[in-house]
């Protein structure tokens, strides 16, 4: 059944094949009175039930003088398919928020919502009261199918809502049939019976040691990426003819992490397979795609373990034969489609129904209140009963489904907080940006990236307007390490961190989503970015063709080679 | 029998005395006799000056020996604070019984008041607290004696009083105990001692009297007296000059707390865990530096403050008490500066600024009233073993509001604020009713907030002595992450299996406020199992309400894993106590 031994399996394989069902040591971490942190195999473990362990790394070397340990605390994160939440459900996040985290609430680049520096006696806490809000965290980290990622904005299509509701049946899917989640975080009473156990548990997907590694699905309403689909292990590209959903154009292998000084380490988008046929065949097709790559895929080395490995190690045509003869059927020939776009549309729109959206400029995804009031503003809104929140993959929010009769109220508050104002007065540039979060919680970071972003941007935009290119929406993604979290390999310019202070530029990437940029300059601080920002702007202002991107600027005048 | 420039000094003397002066020197003499051991510890004596020295003057130590009790039933009443005085009680009560006079030890705060009317004799040992306080134990009865409306003639009385030369108030409560027994009436079977931390050779001096006054008491009659004797000067204490390397504070920001880490070295230092260090503290530079500001007095002037000359500088930065004047300087200082000033605790400076002295020279004199400042105690937080050389305490800054201003404590607020590298003057306070036991016996060690300072010594030090019994540490504190004192390193300890449990309790981390006797009743089956087998159970830190709940929760958990009755319950615990195996050092 597999190519794949198990020799040299990594220790995290380990982890999970003790694990009895993703429960480790949980209980007994939580338990440790005199530790926020939980045990080291734990660690892996807590990924799969939604959180990652962190410290404020700012804080280190202080804390350790005062002979405390390290501040220890968790980024939670939600499984929320499709990016879709009521108003009664972002109040409940909201108080959350507020009770056992940071407080900032963290719209994240895979259409969910993340919580930072919630302490080892808040976790459970917070978990159960996402649960009375029917909101929980499975699956959203860890080696298994991640959040279900879908075009967020249902102007786009009529059948949007008939096209979202596959997140939530995949996302369903990809569940582990463990019942750890509910003892160990909602003190769900323990199956006691050896055999009922076996019985309630038995994972036909995801056996006993899960995937290789994340697998992340999206899907695209063509003319809008704006779920980066080909950047996801598997897309799923929606084909609509005459005003019906008749299938999706599949795609695998999409991935962008790589490590800094690894060549065997690479971006990659995921290559076309062809064109699935009906819910059946699709829920199917996307199965099997799970199953060959929980199969086949690198179980010793985990940074080669990602799908886009296994399957540039079969070939994508050998894969394709393979998931035809598990599927029991042959995939079609893939429909034409076209993307047009990638970004949100803030402001008001409307759509089939009459309905009204208005997509709010949030920087960095961060909610807070800050330069304006938005956290405060966002919950004004949502006690108005009037409209849904639907995130998005731009680190977006999308005030949804707002009857005609409710839009004055709803516009009246976002006028009074200055939301409007904001949203409309931000530029281009920074408008279009994405940027991870790093420092200082996260452990993978080298380098700032929200907390810098920003202030780069600032000094971008008088260099921009240098060059009369200020309105230009040219997408710019930073992340603090080369994991790809904020997929900076998919934009026209990338920063990616190496070092405190320093990035390597990339350069070259389109606006639509089909082709990673590269690298254009090493390990450069920041006066050196300006100087080449600089220099690249006032180029493209000059040399460019009427309606030319600064990506493929860029690859026209082979400043980088695709 | 004096010479005659003698006589004429006597003379002199007594014509220019009052009657209370006169009635002191009395018993400074019949002090001064009956402490002298050696009679050559006096001046040469002419032949005729001994003929007529009392003929009962004992040779102490000899008296239980050799003569029969003349009085069968004594009461020996003790208050006491960290435990010495009890100690004494009852080794006077052994004493007294190998002598065939049957002994009550009874503490003060156990002691019948109405039983006072019944006492025969009536020995007081009685410890002073900070300012010339009773100690708590000692207050309801501190506070009955000092009432009008009845007598006493019937008693015959003693008091020892123990105290700390370090504090200006010195065995104020013994005093007071002394003086008011005899104004109820009484008649004092022997003087006055005052002991300083050293204790114990003047204890047994005072033990030798009271034993030889119960066995010729007749021959005692008349000789009682007012008066007290200093059984010694501080010579034996030495005073260290250590050198600050460390001083951190260990709560994280944000915290509600300031809690320091002090790390001192000096040479030759001689301590032991649960002991305490004395600091006097200075006065910030720059109340100092307002003051002579505002008097305009010459602060290098050189005054005269209690037989030693200091410019007055020095003496405001380093001698006397500027922080809060106690009420009776505040009232010499109305006098001085001829003022009606209330009756408050008041800081020199503000006293100062709302009632000014008018010109330098008045200053002068209200220096000659203040008085010297009192130093205060921290236990040792460090090990003689692990941290060679060296010795650690744990301040807490002390925060408080007067008027809703908020101040910081002196002596807290001094050491925080010391620089490393910089010098520190300190003394070693011995605690001999705080050690660690055997070294294969259990330890469950309770000590929230700075309490935790001496368990950091113990566990340390078990750890350096390689020490067989087990260790059991309840911390506890307002927030887990700010507040866990010395966590990494209470950690490591776990890790290698010095500690064998450690349960820590974070008041403010959730809606209901958890401290540690809610830890030690999750864990009381384990707890009460520790007691059967034998393990000794320490309390450091705050005495209300800590010390008191965290009894009362040992109560329960004998009660309920004992299988006993709330008053069975108490009998184990005394059990404990008795056996010295229940032990607070608490503030």
């Amino acid at each position: 059944m597999s190519t794949n031994d198990n020799k040299n399996l990594s220790s995290t394989e380990k982890i999970k094949m003790t694990s009895d069902g993703l429960r480790g040591t949980l209980k007994e971490s939580l338990r440790d009175e005199i530790t926020g942190a939980i045990r080291e195999d734990d660690t892996a473990l807590v990924k799969f039930h939604g959180m990652y362990q962190q410290d404020d790394r700012d804080r280190r070397e202080e804390r350790s003088a005062k002979k405390l340990e390290w501040l220890y605390s968790y980024m939670l994160r939600l499984r929320l398919p499709g990016g879709f939440m009521t108003a009664e459900q972002y109040i409940g996040l909201h108080n959350i928020a507020g009770d056992h985290s940071t407080g900032v609430i963290k719209i994240t680049t895979r259409q969910t919502i993340q919580l930072h520096g919630i302490l080892k006696s808040h976790v459970k806490p917070t978990i159960q009261a996402f649960n009375t809000i029917l909101l929980d965290s499975i699956s959203a980290c860890g080696d298994v199918n991640r959040n279900v990622v879908c075009a967020a904005h249902p102007k786009f299509s009529p059948i949007h809502e008939e096209i979202f509701s596959y997140a939530g049946k995949i996302s369903k899917m990809g569940l582990p049939k463990s019942r750890g989640y509910y003892e160990i975080w909602l003190d769900e009473k323990p199956l006691l019976d050896k055999k009922e156990k076996e019985e309630v548990e038995k994972d036909p997907l995801y056996q006993d040691r899960y995937l290789p590694r994340k697998f992340k699905v999206g899907i695209a309403i063509p003319p809008n990426n704006d779920v980066d689909v080909f950047t996801n292990d598997l897309g799923l590209i929606a084909i609509i003819e005459n005003d019906k959903l008749i299938g999706f154009n599949i795609a695998a292998g999409g991935g962008l992490g790589a490590t800094h000084g690894n060549a065997a380490t690479y971006p990659r988008l995921a290559s076309m397979l062809g064109f699935v046929r009906g819910e059946e065949n699709t829920l199917k097709a996307v199965l099997e795609v799970i199953t060959i790559q929980r199969d086949h895929g690198n179980r010793s080395d985990r940074k080669l373990s990602r799908l886009k490995y296994t399957i540039d190690k079969m070939g994508v045509e050998a894969f394709k034969e393979e998931l035809e003869k598990r599927c029991g059927f042959k995939l079609e020939e893939p429909k034409p489609y076209s993307f047009t776009s990638r970004k949100d549309d803030y402001g008001w729109h409307k759509n089939h129904e009459g309905k009204w959206f208005y997509t709010v400029f949030i920087e960095s995804g961060r909610i807070a209140d800050e330069k304006v009031a938005l956290k405060t503003a966002l919950l004004e809104v949502a006690k108005t009963g009037k409209a849904n929140f639907r995130f998005t993959s731009n680190q977006g929010l999308i005030l949804s489904d707002i009857a005609q009769k409710d839009k004055k109220a709803v516009e009246q508050i976002l006028t009074d907080f200055g939301i409007i104002a904001h949203t409309d007065n931000a530029g281009a540039v920074r408008k279009n940006a994405i940027a991870c979060v790093a420092f200082n919680t996260c452990s993978l970071a080298l380098a700032e990236a929200q907390r810098y972003l920003p202030s780069l941007i600032t000094k971008i935009e008088p260099i921009l307007a240098k060059y009369g290119l200020e309105n230009e929406e040219i997408s710019m993604r930073m992340t603090g390490c080369p994991n790809g979290c904020g997929r900076p390999y998919a934009a026209e310019i990338g920063f990616i961190g190496t070092a405190y202070g320093r990035y390597n530029l990339h350069l070259g990437g389109d606006r639509e989503g089909f082709r990673l940029n590269k690298k254009y300059k090493e390990n450069i601080d920041e006066p050196a970015i300006l100087k080449e920002l600089d220099e690249l702007f006032e180029k493209y202002s000059k040399n460019r063709n009427s309606g030319e991107t600064f990506g493929d600027f860029a690859v026209r005048e082979k400043l980088v080679t695709i | 029998m004096l010479a005659e420039h003698k006589l004429k000094l006597l003379q002199d003397l007594v014509r220019s005395s009052t009657k209370e002066e006169l009635v002191w020197m009395n018993g400074f003499l019949a002090g001064v006799l009956m402490n002298c051991h050696d009679q050559s510890a006096l001046a040469p004596t002419s032949s005729a000056a001994v003929a007529s020295a009392p003929a009962t003057v004992p040779a102490p130590g000899a008296a239980a020996v050799e003569s029969k009790p003349a009085v069968s039933k004594i009461t020996i009443a003790y208050g006491t604070e960290t435990g010495n005085s009890k100690k004494l009680a009852t080794d006077l009560a052994a004493k007294a019984k190998k002598s065939g006079i049957q002994a009550k030890v009874v503490s003060l705060d156990q002691y019948r008041l109405n039983d006072l009317a019944k006492e025969e004799y009536f020995f007081t040992i009685i410890s002073t607290q900070g300012e010339g306080e009773p100690p708590a134990t000692a207050k309801k009865f501190y506070d009955h004696i000092h009432q009008n409306g009845f007598k006493l003639p019937q008693i015959k009385f003693g008091v020892l009083a123990l105290g700390d030369t370090s504090y200006p108030l010195f065995c104020k409560a013994g005093e007071d105990v002394d003086q008011q027994l005899q104004r109820l009436g009484g008649q004092r079977l022997v003087n006055l001692i005052k002991c300083d931390t050293d204790y114990q050779g003047d204890a047994d001096g005072w033990f030798s009297q009271v034993l030889h006054s119960l066995t010729n008491t007749t021959s005692s009659n008349g000789t009682a007296s007012v008066g007290a004797v200093v059984a010694k000067k501080p010579a034996g204490k030495k005073v260290y000059t250590g050198n600050i390397i460390t001083n951190v504070n260990l709560n994280d920001r944000g915290s509600n707390k300031a809690t320091h880490h002090i790390e001192i070295v000096a040479d030759e230092l001689d301590y032991q865990p649960g002991d305490s260090i004395g600091i006097v503290p200075e006065n910030a530079p720059a109340v100092v530096d307002s003051i002579i500001a505002l008097t305009r007095i010459d602060g290098k002037k050189s005054v005269a403050f209690r037989n030693e000359t200091h410019t007055v500088i020095e003496l405001l930065k380093k001698k006397v008490n500027i922080a809060y004047l106690p009420e009776r300087v505040v009232k010499q200082y109305a006098a001085i500066v001829k003022q009606d000033i209330p009756e408050t605790k008041i800081s020199l400076l503000d006293l100062l600024k709302i009632y000014p002295v008018s010109n330098a020279s008045q200053f002068e004199e209200v220096i000659g009233i203040l008085e010297p400042i009192t130093p205060r105690l921290y236990s040792i937080s460090s090990s003689p073993n692990a941290h060679s050389g060296e010795v650690h305490v744990t301040v807490a800054r002390d925060n408080f509001k007067v008027n809703g201003e908020v101040k910081h404590g002196l002596c807290s607020n001094f050491l925080a604020d010391l620089p490393t590298d910089s010098p520190l003057e300190f003394y070693v306070h011995k605690n001999n009713q705080f050690r660690l036991p055997a070294e294969d016996k259990d330890v469950i060690m309770i000590g929230p907030g700075t309490g935790i300072a001496p368990f950091r010594s113990f566990v340390a030090e078990r750890d350096a002595a390689g020490a067989s019994g087990r260790n059991w540490l309840f911390f506890g504190d307002q927030h887990f992450t700010s507040d866990f004192l010395y966590q990494t390193e209470i950690q490591n300890w776990i890790q290698t299996g010095v500690l064998t449990k450690v349960n820590v309790a974070f008041s403010r981390d959730q809606k209901s406020k958890i401290y540690v006797q809610h830890k030690m009743l999750e864990n009381a089956k384990a707890f009460y199992e520790w007691l059967q087998n034998g393990a000794y159970v320490y309390i450091c830190g705050a005495k209300e309400p800590m010390s008191v709940d965290v009894e009362n929760t040992v109560l329960q958990i004998i009660e309920r894993f004992g299988s006993k009755t709330s008053a069975q319950a108490i009998e184990y615990l005394n059990q404990l106590k008795e056996e010295g195996r229940f032990l607070k050092d608490v503030y």
